[in-house]
């Protein structure tokens, strides 16, 4: 599929996501802070883009804005050619800490977007039943968000995201809260569940490694005023093993970019 | 069960530690009882402090003997054993007054927890209101409703209206954004769903601990309106203390003091069926 490195991505009819010229401050006055400035990125339908950058450069916004979360100062965000105005179930979100209901169970989670009126679906309790089957949580239908581990809330979280059947996946650092091992196993979960669900994906995250691993196109960004970088496609085959050279090449020509290679990890 | 503390099992020593501290309890109970009867026996005229089994026959004597208390709003006559009618006569008023009170408190809190505008104009206005302590207003309790069960009731109202106010505010000023993000990107869209679906939920602990403590301010507040004469065990305790028959006060005081506990112990376990998800 075509790139689109040039900050004029705005006449790519195949584009599932088209963000043009996005432009947020957060504050007003001498304290404002510029989080995303003039932003155009494209994400083509049933691919998976990440967008890497240190702490502070944007990406978050940059996805909540994507979301409907927040509504950019200037500038718009396109889904099909349709302006977003706010969210909507065409557009699942996975967050960084979860947010899980925790008064809901995880069929509870799960349901929560499928007990809209506006979701016609008949069989909902068998839908949730499946996914959390896909999610690899049997056992634990009846239980609290409290009683699980960082991993398994994360799981919930991608059910329930997934629930409403949404043909864009937007997740947020989801997996920076959980242990290397898990993480590792959660990645391959998440390429199996993209392969088979044909959704386009917005990962955004910090670690390069795991934008490497996953991403058939990353969005590097540079913060101060939050602005897009460079554009890398990935092209290594799946499932991908991190001791290759062309991965350890990828993550250092991402790192190099991104300046002091000590720092670029948080 | 056994005090022994030198077995191995854990869930033995569990029980063990479990059995001290009810036993420990048992003796400061026991010694306070002490004081309390050497203290009475030395103290001249008698009266002044009631010896602890001149209570307790005090105490029984509220259920050997009846008393006819009239019910409000249907207007018939009831016997019932002396002890129970006047808490009864308490709860004509106790209970109203709460429930309605915490349904207003409850509904207030929600609406101005969620609505910045709403916050904006009433809020000079409620701390304003807010430190009038409620058995201040007995003056229009009594110029508007009379001093019987509506005026105690207003009073009751009144507290528990504030108690309950700010449990629910808080319980939704707190409510997580991130929540709220996760329901909007799940398909709420209205105010309405949102409070239903996330605010009130995620609220739900606050406004019951903000309930469960107006049970017990609200304690004090109708014994203290019925110190002004509303009917009622507040009213026994002050008319037997008329009479110097302070056994009988002391006998009214327990009764209170077991009512509370009932409801405490009764909503405690209500609250912890709800709340299971903690």
């Amino acid at each position: 599929m075509a790139l689109n490195d040039s900050p004029s991505a705005e006449s790519d009819s195949t584009a599932k996501i088209t963000v043009k010229k996005v432009s947020t401050a957060y504050g007003s006055g001498q304290e404002a802070v510029q989080a995303l400035s003039e932003v155009s990125v494209s994400v083509d339908d049933g691919e998976f883009c990440c967008v890497v950058g240190p702490s502070g450069c944007g990406k978050t916004t940059l996805l909540r804005t994507i979301a409907g979360l927040e509504t950019p100062d200037s500038g718009s965000v396109l889904v099909d050619g349709e302006p977003v105005t706010g969210p909507g179930l065409d557009r699942g979100m996975v967050f960084q800490e979860y947010a899980l209901f925790p008064w809901r169970t995880v069929r509870g989670n799960i349901r929560f977007g499928l007990d809209r009126p506006a979701c016609g679906c008949s069989d909902c309790e068998r839908r949730v039943r499946k996914l959390i089957d896909l999610v690899g949580l049997d056992g634990f239908a009846d239980s609290y968000p409290k009683a699980l581990s960082g991993g398994m809330k994360q799981r919930v979280g991608i059910a329930r995201a997934l629930a409403v059947d949404p043909e864009i996946l937007l997740l947020d650092e989801p997996f920076g809260s959980v242990d290397v091992r898990t993480r590792d196993r959660l990645h391959a979960e998440l390429l199996d569940i993209w392969r088979e669900t044909d959704q386009s994906v917005v990962f955004v995250t910090h670690d390069i490694d795991e934008a490497v691993m996953l991403a058939d196109r990353i969005v590097v960004m540079d913060s101060e005023p939050g602005t897009v970088q460079s554009v890398h496609s990935v092209d290594l085959s799946r499932p991908r093993d991190r001791t290759t050279t062309a991965f350890v090449d990828y993550v250092a020509r991402i790192r190099d970019e991104l300046g002091s290679p000590t720092e670029t990890g948080c | 069960m056994s005090v022994q503390t030198d077995t191995g099992n854990s869930t033995d020593s569990v029980w063990a530690s479990d059995a001290r501290r009810y036993l420990r309890g048992l003796g400061g109970l026991a010694v306070f009882l002490v004081v309390w009867w050497v203290g009475a026996l030395l103290t001249q005229p008698s009266y002044l402090i009631p010896t602890p089994t001149e209570s307790a026959v005090a105490f029984s004597e509220l259920f050997t003997t009846s008393t006819e208390i009239v019910v409000p709003v249907v207007d018939t006559n009831l016997v019932l054993p002396t002890g129970v009618a006047h808490l009864t006569e308490t709860l004509f008023h106790y209970v109203p007054g709460l429930l309605i009170g915490a349904v207003c408190g409850i509904g207030l809190g929600l609406t101005m927890g969620w609505s910045g505008r709403l916050d904006d104009w009433l809020r000079p206005l409620i701390r304003l209101l807010r430190p009038i302590p409620p058995l201040a207003w007995i003056v229009f309790a009594i110029v508007w409703f009379g001093i019987h069960h509506t005026g105690a009731a207003f009073i009751v109202f009144v507290g528990a209206f504030w108690i309950n106010f700010y449990g629910a505010y808080g319980g939704v000023e707190g409510v997580s954004s991130e929540l709220t993000d996760a329901a909007s990107t799940l398909g709420v869209d209205r105010d309405l769903s949102m409070l239903k679906l996330v605010a009130l939920p995620s609220a739900a602990p606050q406004i019951l601990t903000g309930f469960r403590t107006s049970i017990g301010r609200c304690w004090m507040i109708v014994v203290g309106a019925e110190l002004f004469g509303a009917p009622g065990v507040g009213y026994e305790i002050i008319n037997a203390s008329n009479n110097l028959a302070m056994d009988t006060s002391v006998a009214y005081m327990l009764l209170i003091s077991l009512a509370f506990l009932c409801m405490d112990v009764g909503f405690r376990l209500f609250e912890r069926r709800l709340l299971t998800w903690r």
